[in-house]
């Protein structure tokens, strides 16, 4: 009877310290989850961030470059629609997109933004007037860096996808993430169209032809 | 057996001339995947660093006290590199950016660090502007700087001016941004950094006394008790912080750099 009783009391002890040891790493990998995927939804924060601060330069800069005489409208027009198809495609600034089809659409919009822009500031370069005028250097100025920054921020943003993503799939942090809805996340993609090299043309009389999708968005 | 002459005729035709074509063949892949890595210098020791031989001694001494002293006053790191080449198939946007990243330059809360590339044979240059100091040094300053001011005189072939103004201009840009600290991330910061490291020692003491007079511990026959003997580590000793004379070094502050600020070329 005793000895029943003791042999209870070893199992019981066991079963204690497996639950506790489980609490204890399920907790962990929990914990740790959850500071992974704050850092993206930070990083996305920052990307989200750069893209605003690039839609803000845009109504500035048309206004600017339109003050040109006899500017070509359609570059303009080109840039304002592809402005506004990026203002319809709205993410939640504040949470990275679990969705890929999701982010693959904010990252062709924002993509037809860059084509687009380029298109206008290399169309600008045949226009001396535009060049001298120091309010359209100084936004073109902007607008590089925010490009700049824009590379910088979506880099910052695949690599803590990468760190957290690695973690939601690697075992046994995945059995957790599965049960406590962790989804892996997607992250940027280079251009469709960028391994391509861009066409060289050198007809440099007629217009500047259309430049292939760059790497940056 | 059998295959013996069949692998003495394979090694011969090597031999004859094909060596030669696999050397070379093997020489040009070295030398494109040579090309395509990427080279990140190391951290700096110092504020202004010419790698590439540009100007003369006494100016880049007089740079670095100014740099140096610069940071004392504002708490603004900025640092100068000269580099004879660029190390990167990058854009030179990208690949500054990484650098500077990786140096650290700026301390870590504020993030006001700024760095000068200077690439003398790709005539290039550019001004990397960390996170902080974005909106004392926005992009078009930058750019004003590096192609107004900078570039006609590096075009003149007079890079010791060129860089003498951009240092200024940079500096006049950023000063009254943070107020300054008076000392330099690497240099000592006086008696009020080492105080809790005194404090501490202090309670050590009276801990190994109180051990010591209650006994029964083994380590206490020694006689000593613990005593902790600071060893120099915990701070780096690059130049005091009321320094006149001597080599100030630069320590970077882990500051963080988001691809802000603007260049030229010549």
């Amino acid at each position: 009877m005793n000895k029943f009783a003791l042999g209870c009391g070893v199992l019981i002890a066991i079963l204690l310290f497996v639950v506790v040891v489980a609490a204890i790493a399920i907790g962990g990998s929990y914990n740790r989850l959850v500071r992974l995927q704050q850092a993206v939804d930070q990083s996305w924060a920052q990307v989200q961030n750069v893209y605003q601060r690039r839609a803000d330069l845009i109504p500035n800069l048309v206004n600017t470059v339109s003050g040109a005489a006899n500017f070509e409208k359609s570059t303009l027009v080109e840039v304002t629609n592809a402005r506004a198809s990026v203002g319809r495609v709205q993410l939640d600034p504040n949470k990275a997109p679990t969705d890929a089809a999701q982010l693959q659409q904010f990252q062709a919009a924002q993509g037809q933004l860059s084509n687009a822009l380029s298109r206008l500031l290399l169309v600008s370069e045949r226009y001396p007037e535009l060049k001298a005028n120091q309010n359209f250097l100084s936004l073109q100025a902007q607008l590089e860096g925010t490009e700049n920054r824009i590379s910088v921020e979506r880099g910052n943003f695949n690599k803590t996808v990468q760190d957290y993503n690695v973690a939601v799939r690697s075992f046994p942090t995945n059995l957790i993430a599965g049960m406590l809805g962790f989804p892996p996340k997607p992250f940027f993609t280079a251009q469709p169209g960028a391994e391509k090299p861009p066409p060289v043309q050198f007809n440099f009389g007629s217009p500047a032809p259309a430049p292939a999708a760059t790497a940056a968005p | 057996m059998p295959n013996l002459p069949r692998r003495s005729r394979l090694i011969v035709p090597l031999r004859s001339g094909h060596t030669i074509h696999l050397f070379l063949a093997a020489l040009t892949l070295f030398a494109i995947s040579a090309n395509a890595a990427e080279v990140i210098p190391a951290t700096p020791s110092a504020y202004f660093n010419d790698y590439a031989g540009v100007v003369s001694k006494e100016a880049a001494s007089r740079f670095n006290e100014q740099l140096a002293q610069f940071e004392r006053d504002t708490s603004d790191q900025v640092v100068v590199a000269v580099f004879p080449k660029m190390q990167s198939d990058s854009d030179i946007a990208d690949y500054t950016q990484r650098v500077a990243q990786a140096w650290g330059v700026g301390q870590k809360e504020r993030r006001n660090g700024v760095v000068l590339f200077v690439f003398i044979e790709d005539r290039k240059m550019f001004i990397q502007v960390g996170y902080g100091l974005e909106g004392a040094l926005p992009d078009a300053t930058t750019f004003d700087i590096t192609e107004r001011h900078m570039k006609p005189l590096f075009r003149a072939g007079n890079y010791e001016a060129g860089l003498a103004t951009g240092i200024d201009l940079i500096c006049k840009a950023i000063r009254g941004e943070y107020k300054g600290s008076g000392k330099t991330a690497a240099g000592g910061g006086g008696v009020f950094s080492l105080l809790p490291f005194i404090i501490f020692i202090i309670v050590l003491i009276i801990i190994s006394r109180v051990i010591r007079k209650a006994g029964g511990y083994g380590y206490s026959s020694r006689g000593g008790g613990p005593v902790f003997i600071p060893s120099g580590g915990g701070w780096s000793s690059g130049g005091g912080s009321s320094s006149g004379g001597g080599f100030s070094g630069f320590g970077g502050g882990g500051g963080s750099f988001g691809g802000g600020g603007a260049g030229s070329s010549w």
